[in-house]
């Protein structure tokens, strides 16, 4: 079984963000990046199927020198092999770029199962992964929060709303987007990061593809990035910690709920 | 003018809410509105439909719709595309909406953004305003050509005119699903009911470890008589049980006093908190978007302020 896991390096979630001078993205040279978190869970599902029996993990990222550390982890936590794909023309893109893009490069191999996460942190689109299956003419299930090998296909189970989960039967190969918190996601071990460093990781460019700028071209850029004007907002306590807490303390007791 | 379809969306045997909030979003645009309805069973909900705004309603009726998949929705509302040309086409951002919308997006080579609570029409194209980076900024997208959308849930208000439209059936033959829908069940329920508590005090990643909730958040708990909640990131990392996830995907509260505690207040949580009578947060980020919905806010160190608010707590009920 060979298994595709699309991955994509976001801002640490603990990372301080601001927008950048020209006003369309973050300022990103001095800050932490880190595997997007719905994309590990993904990782760890892959390698949970490879622990379990015979899979080959492959995972691959669109993104800049950078992106080569969040590759290294996953090959550090379990993965087999890597590719990254960059070009300048990914600077500004969109999800249907994105898609298409792994797309190509699920074509170079023949996959059984692709799993990513539902939605990256930074643009929260949950776009991309409806895509490459549509590009891939695979079946697919998003918000995916179990999911269950069985003979040629999965099971797996979709979040609906309020509780609510759909349980669907997917032949192989499909496509599945999963939700953060489905499982333990592992640490790379001090072990696995030194193997890691003899793993392959093949870097394509669009060429290598067969796909160039004009491929590529976005229908959606980012026109302007700002923090939310703020509204109303909340009435602000000032003060010490002791003055703060006796503020709150009185409008509780104004509310009548103390 | 931008001609729009909505694509309406059927759950438990009756329209969204949702489904009129796009109609509400799509007159906005000032052009032609028509719509898309499609299931088993569902003429009757396209005529009330066409009545409320819908404009044309198309109807797609068959034994193969009864179940929501992506292949089948994707190739009806495909053809329905096909046949009306929109500019822009309007789903709800819903588990449905956001599993069929890349794939439609795909499917017709088209603009597609998602999750977004304004729009406005621009040149060949819309200008689309929504959230990211998990609710820290806002971003107006610039969409060109034909460009499909999901809305927020609630980022407009459902269309109460009653306008007289039309409905047309749509066709649509050789639907096959290649995922088999098997059950929609409830996951399990656990003992830990936030819904009737009169106080809820909730904890996010500012509480930084898992003991904290009990050293740090618990004593907060007791000294109001609240129940304990618990954000999405808290619970994905095993710090709580589900069962005190608040959220869209856990539970949705009202309660009389609402205290989030280090949560940054991604939209996920905001939809399972808003409609609480009073809120207060404590977090050390003054950008935090938790403070955008809450009545109170405190900007501080919750390890500092929280003890200080028990002890105030204690004093007062003396």
């Amino acid at each position: 079984m060979k298994i595709l896991v699309c991955l994509k390096q976001v801002p640490h979630q603990d990372a301080r963000l601001e927008v950048a001078p020209g006003g369309t993205w973050i300022q990103d040279s001095n800050i932490k990046f880190d595997i997007n978190d719905y994309d590990k869970y993904a990782l760890e599902l892959a390698l949970r199927i490879k622990d379990a029996g015979e899979a080959e993990v492959v995972v691959a990222s669109i993104g800049p020198d950078r992106a080569t550390q969040a590759l290294r982890t996953a090959l550090g936590m379990g993965a087999d092999r890597a590719v990254q794909v960059w070009d300048d023309a990914f600077a500004a893109t969109d999800s249907l770029a994105i898609a298409k893009t792994l797309a190509a490069v699920a074509k170079e191999e023949s996959f059984d199962l692709v799993v990513m996460g539902l939605m990256s942190d930074d643009a929260n689109n949950s776009l991309t992964a409806p895509m490459l299956a549509q590009f891939l003419d695979l079946p697919h299930v998003t918000s995916v929060v179990k999911a269950e090998l069985q003979d040629g296909k999965v099971e797996v189970e979709r979040e609906l709303e309020g509780g609510s989960l759909e349980v669907r039967s997917v032949p192989l190969p499909a496509l599945l987007a999963v939700q953060t918190g489905i499982n333990d996601v592992r640490y790379a071990s001090l072990k696995g990061i030194m193997a890691a460093k003899k793993k392959p990781l093949a870097k394509k460019s669009l060429s290598d593809l067969g796909l160039d700028a004009g491929a590529v071209a976005p229908k959606v850029s980012i026109a302007k990035l700002y923090v939310p004007p703020k509204g109303e907002g909340a009435e602000l306590v000032e003060g010490s910690p002791a003055e703060q807490a006796s503020k709150v303390v009185a409008k509780i007791k104004e509310l009548g709920l103390l | 003018m931008a001609k729009v379809l909505i694509v309406g969306e059927i759950q438990g045997g009756a329209l969204r809410e949702a489904s009129l909030e796009l109609v509400a979003v799509a007159r906005g645009l000032g052009g032609d509105v028509v719509s898309l309805v499609l299931g088993k069973g569902v003429q009757g909900i396209a005529e009330d439909l066409s009545k409320k705004g819908g404009g044309k309603v198309l109807v797609a009726e068959g034994d193969a719709l009864e179940a929501y998949s992506a292949d089948t929705h994707t190739a009806v509302i495909q053809q329905a595309v096909e046949a009306e040309q929109p500019d822009l086409i309007l789903l709800s951002n819903t588990p449905n909406g956001w599993d069929v919308a890349g794939k439609l997006a795909a499917v017709l080579d088209v603009a597609a953004v998602t999750d977004v609570f304004r729009i406005e029409a621009d040149g060949d194209g819309f200008l689309l305003t929504r959230r990211m980076f998990n609710g820290k900024f806002d971003a107006q997208l610039r969409a060109s050509g034909r460009t499909l959308a999901t809305v927020q849930p609630g980022a407009a208000t459902a269309y109460e005119g009653s306008d007289a439209g039309s409905v047309e059936a749509l066709t649509v033959s050789g639907l096959s699903s290649r995922s088999t829908f098997v059950e929609v069940r409830k996951a399990a329920a656990g003992g830990h009911d936030l819904t009737k508590a009169d106080i809820v005090v909730s904890g996010g990643r500012g509480l930084q470890k898992p003991e904290k909730f009990d050293e740090v958040l618990e004593p907060l708990c007791a000294a109001l008589g609240a129940q304990m909640g618990a954000s999405r990131p808290v619970v994905d990392a095993g710090w709580k049980p589900h069962e005190y996830q608040v959220g869209s995907s856990g539970q949705v509260i009202a309660p009389k006093l609402y205290v989030a505690v280090g949560i940054s207040g991604a939209i996920q949580h905001l939809v399972g908190m808003k409609g609480s009578n009073f809120i207060i947060a404590i977090n050390k980020d003054p950008d935090a978007p938790i403070f955008e919905v809450a009545d109170l806010g405190v900007v501080g160190d919750l390890f500092e302020v929280v003890p200080a608010l028990v002890e105030a707590l204690k004093q007062a009920k003396g």
